[in-house]
């Protein structure tokens, strides 16, 4: 691990007892009106998470007395929106959400985040759960112990695969990454109208699943402080990751982002999916997949099991004329009570506790491919990496080159080793203006 | 006469505020743009003046000359198209003037779509596995394509689909030049037994000539600035084969957070679109009668 790593996720576990014993103290002069009068206004990404939650403003209104403006859009335009406002140091929003593996070092280098620790330890409802918080997403939201967000959920890639196709043609669950060729291989001839490997082939989006292949086969981004894409290891997982969707993916799997995924799959057109646990609800929409699908993370591969597990963040911005008031929009937000509503829509709560609620549970016992799907996400919880890119601040620039290497090698213009060394070119140049 | 003057004086007073929002709105971000240009900006935020290093540097970009050449190509594929089939359905709209007003409207329904409407309805249709498009010409014994997946065909694909959307506006300009062209052209032809293709080419299309400029600067600005049904469909993809220069420059400012080279690059296309339009109110003029 790296050491960064090792400091900011002991800097989390103290955050977590700190939190976890300050609040038995202000337990008891916790007011939710204490803000009353005041407006918080949210920046949102209009994904399911939020979607769901502002389904419930006027609870937060009325329990508050603090008045909610949102301000709702796509997840690139939101992003666009955010640097706008916060290039220009202006306090237009007061929350918003966040990918902390995606831009949180980045934003926290330019001081766009609110600390959240001293809010969390002064003003916390005496049942915000920290204790009950994954470890591993708060130390992903982390940095140089600021806590900059709070989970709002835990996800990743899974492989979703069809349990009939694979007893028909006798075909065993997958139990190592590098069995995925074979099993492909005799889909591809057992079930020829099925495409028998699906997965994200987008450019800009590829990193998210392919992380997972990288450290499955002991690959990593980067060593002693250089790009390591030409390493034994990640160069097998290039390979991998493209010969299984070139030779075994559908037609057109370079433009493959999560929409074109869950199309396919649900629509019986896939053997084998992996891609993301948030669209397990949009998979299993009109049932077609309900008594069919397996679910597991990627297989262990030569370097074990390290599946990809990021999650949204909600955080307080720095220039937010009224940061207090929008620490009870994030707190009742990222709150065990709504997150225990949000687990019955199908949204991977990141509490411990929340999992365990008898309602999630009895909703889980209705269909066995819920509980396959919550066992994979326990797994993501437990092994899980936040690491998707380089664990630099230009983490959103280095996915860009990832995304070039694997495409060119996809759709044949490169060898692995010419567009590895391209790409370790392109990224040692990133690292470097860091 | 000084009465006038104090009428022109209040007149002047009263539009003053919103002629000076107007422009502030206009020239403020351009200029600021152009500013920018020179800035280096950080990851982190912090800016530095960096003289003409953006534009050094977009020198020795391969991306930027990439993006150049896509621009170009989408921009003369989907001009060329559009103008023919603009034209083309506008002599259709002229001659059919009994077509019922629905099937007008039909015909020119497509423009009036938002084009990120647009763009994930042809999504929907092109997609190589799913989508209606390949079902057709697997239907009639044709091989499937890979339509917007493929590095080769990405780029015409796309000049397809905005000329779908886009070929009605075009013939509702050509229709109203067709429109104010003078009749007594068209009896002389007829008293000298000019044949209707004779008609067409030696008198029509010369005629529409103005008119045929108008619609190419009207769609040269929108064609050189592409993005918003690229971004929808592709991305830019597969691999950067339909990353035109705002595309670039898009997602070198707002994804990789680089604003000041981004503004050098929307500077330069600025320049271009410019320059574009400057050279067809040029030809303007001179085909005009």
């Amino acid at each position: 691990m790296p050491k960064s790593l090792q400091v900011s996720r002991t800097l989390a576990a103290a955050l977590l007892l700190s939190t976890t014993l300050t609040a038995a103290a202000i337990a008891q002069d916790f007011n939710w009106k204490a803000h009353e009068g005041q407006t918080v206004t949210f920046l949102a990404n209009n994904n399911p998470w939020a979607t769901k939650v502002l389904e419930h403003k006027a609870e937060f209104e009325e329990l508050t007395g603090i008045t909610l403006k949102v301000d709702s859009y796509q997840e690139q335009q939101m992003r666009q929106r955010m640097m706008t406002v916060m290039n220009a140091r202006s306090d237009e929003f007061d929350v918003f959400m966040t990918l902390p593996s995606r831009e949180g070092a980045q934003f926290a280098a330019a001081g766009w985040y609110e600390d959240l620790k001293p809010h969390a330890e002064k003003d916390a409802s005496p049942d915000y759960d920290y204790a009950g918080l994954s470890p591993a997403l708060l130390e992903a939201a982390t940095f140089d112990g600021e806590l900059t967000g709070m989970p709002l959920n835990i996800e990743g890639p899974l492989l979703y695969y069809r349990t009939d196709l694979f007893e028909k043609c006798g075909i065993d669950a997958p139990a190592k990454l590098e069995d995925l060729t074979a099993i492909s291989a005799k889909l591809k001839d057992c079930a020829p109208d099925v495409t028998p490997f699906a997965t994200r082939g987008l450019k800009p989006a590829l990193p998210y699943t392919f992380s997972a292949f990288l450290h499955n086969m002991g690959g990593s981004y980067m060593k002693d402080g250089k790009s390591n894409l030409c390493s034994a290891e990640s160069k097998a997982a290039i390979g991998l990751y493209a010969s299984l969707l070139k030779d075994f993916g559908p037609p057109g799997a370079v433009n493959y982002s999560f929409y074109q995924l869950t199309s396919l799959y649900r629509e019986g057109k896939s053997a084998m999916s992996f891609q993301s646990s948030n669209e397990f609800s949009s998979i299993m929409e009109g049932d077609a997949r309900l008594n069919d699908t397996a679910i597991v993370p990627l297989p262990e591969g030569a370097g074990g099991s390290h599946p990809t597990a990021i999650g949204w963040a909600l955080a307080v911005s720095k220039f937010s004329s009224n940061p207090d008031a929008a620490w009870y929009f994030v707190q009742w937000a990222s709150g065990p009570d709504m997150q225990a509503k949000l687990a019955l829509e199908g949204i991977a709560p990141p509490r411990n506790s929340v999992a365990g609620d008898p309602a999630y549970q009895a909703w889980l016992a209705e269909k066995p491919v819920r509980q396959a799907w919550q066992k994979a996400l326990g797994h993501l919880a437990d092994a899980g990496t936040s690491e998707v890119g380089y664990p630099i601040i230009q983490n959103p620039e280095s996915r860009e080159y990832i995304g070039q290497a694997v495409n060119a090698v996809l759709l044949g213009t490169s060898t692995v080793d010419e567009a590895c060394a391209a790409a370790d070119e392109q990224l040692n140049t990133l690292i470097e203006r860091e | 006469m000084s009465k006038s003057i104090s009428l022109r004086g209040q007149m002047a007073a009263m539009s003053a505020p919103s002629v000076i929002f107007t422009v502030g709105m206009i020239a403020f971000p351009f200029f600021y743009t152009i500013w920018l240009s020179f800035q280096t900006m950080s990851a982190t935020g912090t800016i530095r003046y960096t003289g003409a290093a953006n534009y050094v540097r977009m020198v020795s970009d391969d991306q930027f000359w990439n993006g150049l050449t896509i621009t170009a190509a989408l921009y003369f594929l989907s001009l060329v198209m559009q103008l023919i089939c603009g034209t083309a359905l506008a002599l259709l709209l002229f001659r059919a003037k009994k077509l019922p007003g629905i099937v007008r409207s039909l015909f020119i329904s497509p423009f009036m779509m938002p084009p990120v409407v647009a763009g994930m309805m042809w999504l929907v249709i092109l997609d190589p596995s799913l989508g209606a498009a390949n079902y057709i010409l697997t239907s009639f014994g044709l091989p499937p394509s890979e339509w917007l997946a493929s590095p080769g065909f990405v780029v015409p694909t796309l000049a397809l689909i905005d000329t779908w959307q886009w070929t009605p506006y075009v013939a509702l300009i050509v229709l109203g030049g067709l429109q104010s062209l003078p009749p007594s052209v068209y009896e002389a032809a007829e008293i000298d037994g000019a044949s209707k293709f004779k008609t067409l080419y030696r008198i029509t299309l010369p005629l529409l000539l103005p008119t045929l400029v108008t619609a190419a600067v009207l769609r040269s600005v929108d064609l050189l600035r592409f993005f918003d049904l690229i971004y929808i469909t592709t991305q830019g993809g597969p691999a950067n084969a339909s990353s035109t220069l705002n595309i670039y420059g898009f997602r070198t400012g707002f994804e990789f957070f680089q604003l000041g080279y981004a503004s050098a690059l929307m500077v330069t296309l600025s320049v271009i679109v410019f320059g574009a339009v400057l050279v067809l109110n040029r030809l303007r003029t001179a085909v005009a009668w």
